[in-house]
């Protein structure tokens, strides 16, 4: 029996006895977010489309995924939502930028003896797609920071309908600032966990530590840890606010109807 | 203008001292970093004119349609016996760019230099890799500067805990590396290690942390010995250790060591979620019933349940997409590209889900272990 297989069905047990619905229901996003990725590295095969767009469709369709088929729609989940996508669009433009300029594009001298026998001159521009990489393994994190951050608030809301949007801002940056350190060490450590054999590599080769800061993948994955960690700290007050106008605009609009 | 003369005269001295402090670490670091070429062995040479002299367009075997591009490259070197000396450089780049790229002026490349053109009234030489610190530097700075504007406090302790696990990472590699001492037997104590200097920090000492401390060791370990065992009665089947890049050692040992510190970071969190609402339901009624407290527990462990495995899922997963690209377009089948690439990072963000899914009731029973003992203290 393959492994993978059997690490499956025990993750899909442990979701249903622990969380019954919801866990299936967690079981299965996973599942359709691993669809959207192959399939939008599928699509990014074809030189004529623009993987940075392409990122950005297939990141709107796994937070639509995350946010509203595991949670329902409704007005935490929307919010949510809308500061995602802002987010992403920033980030990307950043993420791009900052691949571009450090040329951490592709893959380094580490790995290419390995993939020597295939062909590199592809068509595919791999710096977009670098900064495809960056953002894709950040939204995960985003759309978790940007529902922790609008649920909250909406119960603050509920017991203080009189708050104004200044202090829902406020409230809502608070509570951003209690997940925030979780979260950087949660992808923080899933990172470090996937890159162990690159550390060792380094250490056993004796690079010295000029080396190792300005080789190529190295570069990448540290760049990745920070640019991921950016994505977390600009969701806060991107949520908290976009969440506090359309709380307020709504009470405004049944004040006058 | 009123409203930020009125948060300077607001800042404590203490406060004041911070940010002088960190101002000068900033400008202090980049000026090391955009001007430290003496500090290297290897020489550096700084790109003062580059021209395209010409441009053809190949067809591999596969039909992938691409642009090659011949850049002349005159660079000033900037450390060495030669500083200062001027240096004609070649440089080949691709559209693709998955092994090349583009130069313009102001890169700064490591180069070697041809021994017999020294002395020569034109040194020349070829690229050997680009000088990506500053970049490193610069976006690291972004990071903690965007991490203290929203965070403050919060955000202060999250990038100080990093450092100490980057520096707690490197020395227990070293201790590796030096001593031959056993990868699990090092990355179990660094996991004990990452997990209590990193829940104390942030949640400070208190009972809510130590349940939070042995949920996160006791998901951790459990999630690792199923794992193992799943892979040795399977014996192994269906990984692809082959596609573990850089191995200078058993890779087996190395890629347990990675399942272990991989979903450490997400087990945390689930664990000090769990900890932290079962202690605020407590203090908020005494004498809530146990039941009560698992019922409202187990509805929050369900809720973070699905986002905490896909932040990991995609934390893993998204990595190997230049990598399935590269085989795709090389004509290589869906299956083997898949098995091949994505073998090893499926397996951790399922070991690691497991982990998540496992922390809640362990979170939870804890939790209310301790709870208990509070309150028959009272």
């Amino acid at each position: 029996m393959n492994v993978l297989l059997l690490l499956a069905i025990i993750l899909f047990v442990l979701m249903i006895v622990i969380g019954g619905r919801k866990g299936a229901r967690s079981f299965i996003s996973l599942f359709l977010n691993f669809l959207v990725v192959m399939f939008a590295v599928w699509i990014m095969t074809d030189p004529h489309t623009n993987p940075i767009i392409l990122t950005i469709i297939a990141c709107t369709i796994i937070s639509s995924i995350n946010l509203f088929y595991i949670n329902q729609v409704n007005s935490k989940t929307i919010t949510a939502f809308i500061a995602t996508i802002v987010t992403i669009i920033i980030l990307i433009i950043f993420i791009y930028i900052i691949t571009k300029k450090a040329m951490i594009q592709g893959f380094g001298e580490e790995e290419v003896d390995e993939i020597s026998i295939f062909s590199l001159y592809l068509g595919v521009d791999f710096v977009k797609v670098g900064a495809a990489v960056i953002i894709m393994s950040t939204i995960g994190a985003i759309t978790d920071v940007s529902i922790s951050i609008t649920s909250p608030m909406r119960e603050v809301f509920r017991h203080h309908p009189n708050i104004s949007q200044k202090d829902l801002f406020f409230s809502g940056l608070t509570i951003g600032r209690d997940i925030l350190g979780s979260n950087t060490n949660t992808l923080f450590f899933a990172f470090i966990g996937g890159y162990m054999g690159l550390l060792l590599w380094f250490k056993d080769l004796s690079y010295s530590f000029g080396q190792i800061a300005n080789s190529k993948v190295f570069s990448a994955e540290m760049i990745t840890i920070f640019c991921a960690g950016i994505g977390i700290a600009l969701i806060v007050p991107i949520a908290a606010w976009i969440n506090a106008f359309y709380l307020v605009k709504r009470r405004e609009k049944a004040n006058t109807t | 203008m009123k409203a930020l003369i009125k948060t300077f005269k607001q800042l404590t001295y203490k406060q004041i001292i911070f940010y002088i402090l960190l101002l000068l670490s900033v400008v202090g670091s980049l000026v090391f970093v955009y001007n430290n070429y003496a500090f290297y062995d290897r020489p550096i040479a700084k790109v003062i004119e580059s021209q395209t002299e010409e441009t053809t367009n190949v067809t591999d075997q596969y039909g992938n349609e691409d642009t090659m591009t011949i850049q002349n490259i005159t660079a000033e070197l900037k450390n060495g016996e030669q500083k200062k000396e001027h240096i004609q450089l070649k440089n080949e780049y691709s559209i693709t760019g998955a092994y090349d790229q583009p130069l313009e002026t102001g890169n700064e490349l490591f180069v070697s230099i041809d021994k017999d053109s020294v002395g020569e009234k034109q040194l020349t030489g070829s690229i050997t890799d680009i000088k990506r610190d500053k970049y490193i530097v610069v976006t690291a700075w972004i990071f903690i500067l965007v991490l203290l504007l929203v965070g403050k406090r919060q955000g202060l302790f999250a990038s100080v805990s990093l450092a100490i696990n980057l520096i707690i990472l490197s020395y227990a590699l070293d201790l590796n590396v030096k001593t031959g001492m056993n990868l699990l037997w090092i990355a179990a104590v660094t996991v004990i290690l990452f997990t209590v200097i990193s829940l104390l920090l942030v949640n400070g000492f208190n009972e809510k942390t130590y349940a939070a401390i042995l949920a996160t060791l006791l998901g951790t370990f459990s999630s690792l010995l199923i794992t193992y065992i799943a892979m040795t009665l399977t014996s192994d089947t269906g990984l692809h250790y082959e596609e573990m890049q850089f191995l200078t050692r058993p890779y087996r040992l190395v890629f347990l060591a990675g399942l272990f510190i991989g979903s450490l970071g997400a087990v945390m969190d689930v664990a000090i979620t769990m900890s932290s609402a079962i202690f605020e339901l407590y203090e908020k009624d005494h004498h809530i019933s146990v039941k009560a407290l698992k019922t409202s527990a187990l509805d929050i462990g369900k809720d973070i349940m699905g986002t905490m495995t896909n932040i990991l899922f995609f934390a893993y997963i998204s990595g190997s997409m230049p990598m399935l690209i590269l085989y795709l377009k090389n004509y290589s089948p869906l299956g083997f590209t898949l098995s091949m690439n994505l073998s090893l990072e499926l397996a951790r963000a399922l070991a690691g889900g497991i982990g998540i899914v496992l922390t809640i009731p362990i979170g939870l029973y804890i939790s209310i272990f301790f709870v208990n003992r509070k309150r028959a203290k009272l």
